[in-house]
């Protein structure tokens, strides 16, 4: 009670037509903290105790225009919870029946004492204030109500918008909730809330689920499986189940989750590929030696002596390649670990190169080819780490060295765009066929033909060159004709911008 | 008894080399060819009366295109080829030549693990033309 006076006097409405008496009760109850609002006759009174919420109202029973029971009627028809009182000289038991039957909350007969009346008051205003109470938490509840169901809708919708399947079944068996993605990886069309699902599960899934059912009820675990939905890995899935308990920890059924792993599946192909490839490629030059020195150890073969000699020497190139080829792997790895901490400059890539064929200066002189170096003249400087420019040029020069013919050329020319540097690196070598283009850039692709037989590589040399290029958001393009020769195009954007990690 | 020639084909050089230098220490004639076509032309000029063939050449089936092809043709048909691989460590597929439904499309008459032994593989022909021989009696 005492919070309703803090915040605001208690209002009352006295409707009476004896304007003394109306007047005296004002006043006394204005003494008392009340807020009196007085009127003297019927119709102001109902315009008064409808347009605004009074705490209490007074109502005379017999006035000249509105009788008091329909001035109570329209103040309870707008606020139900105005505390009425009819009050009035003509008591009888009929008319008390009669207001209170129209809801009027005490009936004060004419004339009354003042404590009287202030008692009657303070009981109508406890009632109000029950009221209200009880109307606020009414309220409150319903608003809870409607959050809980709003809660539970959107734990669904969030459910059912998750990519990844879930189903949920209770302890014997019966669907209780699904999403789509869960009949997607289930490979059903549809499913019943309530229906048996075991037997109609893919039977590595519903293994899942029955471990958990049939095992000690206590025990929370988790059991998953990998699946492969469709062949050749198109279509692969990983299955988890774990138990769903209720707040008392008893045992309410299994929820699985399944996830599309294809993606990662496919990856673990290439991955084991590629060490397959790469143990073939590296087997290749010790089956090579170990086959010479077996044929050196073998006593019932006569080798001579030249012979030997070229067993050694080839022995020597395997092993030599074989280094390489580590040497590459290992640069390889590191780039794709990143482990490789990059210092970026600003680096005048004519410098680069020009450095680049001083190096190969004796093997150009011993198959006698001429180089021509172009560039533009105010050619940007380019934002970039020395050593991966270094080797991405050499490698490409190297080839343009190693498949050209006697007393060919080569013609290096930069050139820069609004975004690129261009770097065209031209030979006069032996070219590529158009099927040899395609696989240039895989791992341990060599093109094999006629011209190639004498020229030692790893194979991993153009691979590095597209892994360093791509990893400037750069591009290589290549040209080429069999016979003719081969144009290898860098596009370095100048606007690289490390990613800081 | 005349000297046997025999078909090697590998795109490994010093492998090819080694190969040679123990058949024809075994008494061989040896022709060596680095590539399908290449293996192909030897095999119709020279006539081999055996064919021992690597199987990842240019291509990963390249040792099986080529027995194909000398299984079809009818001189080669009556002659024994090998295909080596050593493809069964690297990818754990096992080749092999002992069901029907493999004879239907792998043309040879047995894939033999790297590394081959000579002696072996000398073996395996004569066999096969001693029992050609029982035959044909």
């Amino acid at each position: 009670m005492n919070e309703f006076k803090t915040n605001s006097r208690i209002k009352v409405l006295i409707v009476d037509d004896e304007k003394s008496l109306g007047i005296g009760i004002k006043r006394l109850l204005e003494k008392e903290g009340y807020e009196v609002r007085l009127t003297f006759n019927g119709t102001d009174g109902i315009q008064l105790g409808t347009n605004q919420e009074f705490d209490l109202a007074i109502i005379d029973l017999k006035m000249p225009d509105v009788d008091g029971i329909i001035v109570l009627e329209k103040i309870l028809g707008k606020y139900p919870n105005t505390i009425c009182f009819i009050a009035t000289a003509f008591a009888s038991y009929e008319t008390a029946i009669e207001s209170t039957k129209k809801g009027a909350y005490g009936y004060i007969p004419k004339p009354f004492l003042p404590d009287e009346l202030l008692y009657q008051l303070k009981k109508g205003y406890e009632k109000r204030f029950l009221l209200m109470e009880a109307e606020k938490w009414k309220k409150e509840r319903e608003e809870r109500l409607l959050e809980i169901a709003f809660e539970k809708t959107r734990v669904l919708t969030i459910i059912n918008s998750i990519t990844d399947g879930v189903l949920v079944v209770n302890k014997i068996g019966e669907v209780v909730l699904f999403n789509p993605a869960a009949l997607k990886y289930l490979e059903l069309d549809e499913l019943k809330i309530g229906e048996q699902i075991i037997e109609k599960l893919h039977p590595q899934i519903s293994s899942l689920i029955n471990k958990l059912l049939n095992s000690d009820l206590f025990v929370i675990k988790t059991y998953s499986n990998q699946i492969e939905l469709k062949p050749n890995h198109e279509f692969f899935i990983e299955a988890t189940s774990s138990g769903v308990f209720h707040p008392d920890g008893s045992f309410a059924g299994v929820v699985v989750v399944l996830k599309d792993i294809t993606n990662l599946k496919k990856l673990e192909f290439l991955k084991s590929q590629f060490v397959s490839m790469v143990s073939h490629e590296l087997k290749a030059p010790i089956s090579a030696v170990y086959g010479y020195l077996k044929l050196f150890n073998d006593n019932s073969i006569a080798v001579s002596h030249e012979q030997k000699k070229n067993f050694i020497n080839r022995s020597q190139l395997r092993l030599d390649g074989l280094i390489k080829m580590v040497n590459d792997l290992l640069d390889i790895s590191r780039m794709e670990m990143k482990s490789v901490k990059r210092i970026i400059n600003d680096i005048d890539l004519r410098d680069v190169i020009n450095n680049i064929f001083e190096l190969f200066q004796a093997d150009l002189k011993r198959k006698n080819i001429t180089v021509e170096f172009n560039s533009f003249p105010d050619l940007p400087y380019i934002r970039a780490d020395y050593e991966e420019m270094n080797r991405l040029f050499t490698n490409l020069i190297s080839n343009a060295i190693k498949y050209n013919k006697h007393s060919g050329c080569i013609a290096v020319i930069i050139n820069s765009t609004e975004v690129y540097l261009v770097v065209e690196i031209k030979d006069s070598g032996i070219g590529l066929k158009p099927e040899e283009i395609k696989k240039l850039f895989l791992e341990f692709f060599r093109a094999k033909n006629e011209f190639t037989k004498d020229i030692s590589g790893t194979g991993l040399g153009l691979s590095i060159v597209k892994r360093i290029v791509d990893s400037y958001s750069g591009r290589i393009e290549v040209g080429s004709e069999f016979n003719k020769g081969t144009t290898f195009k860098v596009y370095l954007p100048l606007l690289y911008k490390e990613i800081q990690k | 008894m005349e000297k046997k020639k025999i078909l090697l084909v590998d795109d490994d050089i010093d492998l090819l080399e080694q190969s040679k230098i123990s058949f024809e220490s075994n008494g061989y004639t040896v022709v060596t060819a680095e590539n399908v076509d290449e293996g192909w032309q030897l095999f119709q000029n020279e006539k081999p009366d055996a064919a021992v063939i690597d199987l990842i050449m240019e291509e990963h089936d390249s040792g099986f295109i080529l027995s194909y092809k000398i299984k079809k043709d009818n001189y080669g048909k009556n002659i024994p080829v090998y295909i080596l691989t050593s493809a069964t460590y690297l990818t754990g597929y096992k080749f092999g030549v002992s069901t029907e439904e493999e004879k239907e499309w792998i043309y040879c008459d047995e894939i033999i693990n790297k590394p081959a032994v000579t002696e072996d593989l000398i073996e395996k022909i004569d066999n096969y033309y001693l029992k050609k021989e029982d035959l044909n009696k």
